[in-house]
């Protein structure tokens, strides 16, 4: 009986040994060339252009808060 | 070159909140968010001021400092806009900010509030100009129209003022002048790293 238990102890630990081996080398394989760098956003000139005009619309408002 | 800002004359604002539903209305604005809200200090007693408040594009913005995911930038007219395509809604921005500006559309913990919403000073966010891609996401661009925030366009006292900060500055200046008191710029120095004389 005690026997039985040793023997179904060691396959699980075997079991967890291949699993924790297979796991480490999966985390090796991984090329280095596949991890990028974590990039910043790079937003566009047409995105950071200046939309401001002063327009006629424009015009009256500052004329208008004059008062 | 012009450098957008906001000012609100505290001694003309009578907290109608017109500015706030104005905001929401314009660019539909989802529930539990306003991009612009009015406090009041000292309420009820004398020297009682109301200011309206809102993301104030700040020079060195702190929000832009601490953003993980580094999803603000600011335009050549110095309005610093988000991406909501980038921002994870970890709530960094919030803390960081002097002004409360930053809204999440959902209530939760890091990562569980949605995409942060703020003011974008009428001028859309980095989708094509005017498209309904930008409308859906960040509200209008009435800067890319030729106009300005409506918030301050609306203003019934012309307290909200908004446009090129030179030009606002002066305004504000003759004001003060013209009525002998002034309570200041609020946030200015915050904000801008610089007060106007009164």
């Amino acid at each position: 009986m005690s026997g039985k238990k040793t023997k179904e102890a060691l396959d699980r630990r075997g079991f967890i040994k291949v699993v924790s081996l297979g796991g480490a080398a999966a985390a090796a394989s991984v090329a280095p060339g596949l991890v990028t760098p974590a990039e910043a956003y790079d937003p566009g000139k047409e995105e950071t252009k200046g939309r401001y005009r002063e327009t006629d619309h424009v015009k009256a408002f500052y004329r208008t808060n004059g008062y | 070159m012009a450098r957008m800002k906001f000012l609100c004359d505290a001694d003309r604002c009578i907290e109608c909140n017109a500015c706030v539903t104005a905001c929401k209305n314009e660019n539909e604005v989802p529930w539990g968010i306003n991009r612009r809200r009015v406090v009041t200090i000292n309420d009820g007693k004398p020297g009682e001021r109301s200011i309206s408040m809102a993301c104030m594009h700040c020079t060195d913005a702190p929000c832009a400092a601490v953003c993980p995911v580094d999803c603000f930038y600011t335009t050549v007219d110095k309005v610093v806009l988000h991406s909501k395509d980038l921002c994870i809604g970890c709530g960094y921005c919030f803390y960081a900010c002097p002004f409360g500006a930053p809204q999440y559309p959902k209530v939760g913990n890091f990562g569980s509030r949605g995409k942060m919403d703020k003011c974008t000073f009428c001028a859309g966010g980095p989708e094509a100009d005017l498209s309904p891609a930008e409308f859906q996401k960040y509200g209008s661009n009435r800067l890319a129209e030729g106009k300005l925030p409506l918030c301050a366009e609306m203003c019934s006292t012309k307290a909200l003022l908004a446009g090129d900060g030179d030009i606002i500055a002066k305004i504000y200046k003759e004001r003060v002048v013209k009525r002998g008191y002034g309570s200041g710029a609020w946030g200015w120095k915050t904000a801008y790293k610089e007060t106007i004389a009164i």
